[in-house]
């Protein structure tokens, strides 16, 4: 019969393979984004009546990115610039060079303090769906988009992001939700892709607010 | 091709309507909220007057007579300089006073002398794509 011992090593093995079922995201990815920026499809995109309104009153100056913010989420979970991802302990870090955004993506249980303010990154925390990461985020600014084509973003505080995350070999891809009932009728779906890049850099991006504006 | 008054050619490009709908990874900005990206506005025997590199957007500011005579001062706005960076377009490759054979482009929707530039052709034959899947430059005799 089996000893001891060997009952022991196989329940280890056992579990260390199940532990590896966590998606190994780590590294810097370069964006290599599917046509229209991973946008969907605009034909498909069904908006409330106050969000055609809102998007049909759009102007640049909505855009936080022509004013030199950073953008936020949603609409900075897809940009043609690398992204370096750092898992430490109690949280994954998504390092965006756009920007120099820093998501925390809070992976203990934890949940939003009462106090926190809706920000245009918002609180996001996460949990492994076997190997696909799945972020929600919320506490979400109304001062954001989107996206950059004038699809408006409420803020509400019934707004939030759902992002799952996924490894195919040196692949990374985003399927994005953004719920924002005030706005559209079905969550506004983007799809992210990002190519591993272990020689990758992560360049400072600054941003000059007299080259932002559309003249 | 179809001319204005304000002297410059339009060409009206199924194709540039087609690459611009595919969305390249280096336009970040879907543009089509700023620039009418259903007309091409095709510029010619410029002279650059500035080229600047920032983040978010770019800029080259050139000069051409149109066809009126009469000089003109355009600016067109580019990708980050990240991203021009990123495909070999950095500061070197455009200085003051360097001459153009075409500047191409999308006007901006506030009829200011402004557009979302696409394709820069210079007098020696090399060609600086700056949007869509094949963004970069190429020389001549490549």
């Amino acid at each position: 019969m089996f000893s001891k011992k060997i009952v022991l090593a196989f329940t280890l093995i056992l579990f260390a393979g199940g532990a590896s079922a966590q998606g190994d995201f780590e590294g810097i990815w370069t964006a290599d984004h599917p046509p229209r920026m991973g946008q969907p499809d605009p034909t498909t995109v069904k908006m409330t009546p106050a969000g055609l309104a809102e998007f049909e009153a759009f102007t640049p100056e909505k855009d936080t990115q022509l004013r030199c913010l950073m953008p936020g989420i949603p609409l900075g979970l897809i940009d043609p610039y690398p992204i370096e991802i750092v898992y430490q302990e109690h949280q994954i870090l998504i390092l965006y060079e756009h920007f120099h955004q820093v998501r925390r993506i809070f992976m203990d249980g934890r949940t939003a303090p009462d106090h926190w303010q809706p920000s245009l990154g918002g609180y996001s925390t996460g949990k492994w769906d076997g190997d696909t990461l799945v972020i929600t985020t919320t506490h979400l600014s109304p001062d954001n988009n989107t996206w950059t084509a004038g699809y408006p973003f409420s803020g509400d505080e019934s707004a939030y992001v759902v992002e799952r995350w996924s490894r195919d070999g040196d692949e990374l891809n985003l399927v994005g939700e953004v719920h924002d009932s005030a706005n559209y009728e079905e969550p506004y779906v983007v799809n992210g892709h990002w190519t591993f890049a272990p020689d990758g850099e992560i360049w400072e991006y600054e941003c000059i607010p007299e080259y932002a504006d559309v003249k | 091709m179809k001319s204005l008054c304000n002297g410059y050619r339009i060409a009206i490009s199924i194709v540039t309507l087609g690459i611009l709908a595919g969305f390249p990874a280096m336009a970040h900005h879907s543009g089509v909220a700023y620039f009418d990206l259903e007309v091409e506005i095709i510029q010619h025997d410029a002279t650059v007057v500035e080229y600047v590199l920032v983040n978010p957007h770019g800029r080259l500011t050139y000069t051409f007579t149109d066809e009126a005579g009469v000089q003109q001062e355009w600016t067109g706005e580019l990708a980050s300089s990240n991203n021009l960076r990123r495909l070999g377009l950095g500061g070197e490759i455009l200085k003051p006073g360097d001459k153009l054979k075409t500047v191409t482009g999308s006007p901006a929707r506030s009829g200011t002398n402004f557009m979302r530039l696409s394709r820069v052709d210079f007098e020696n034959g090399d060609v600086a794509q700056l949007v869509g899947p094949n963004a970069g430059i190429t020389r001549s005799g490549e």
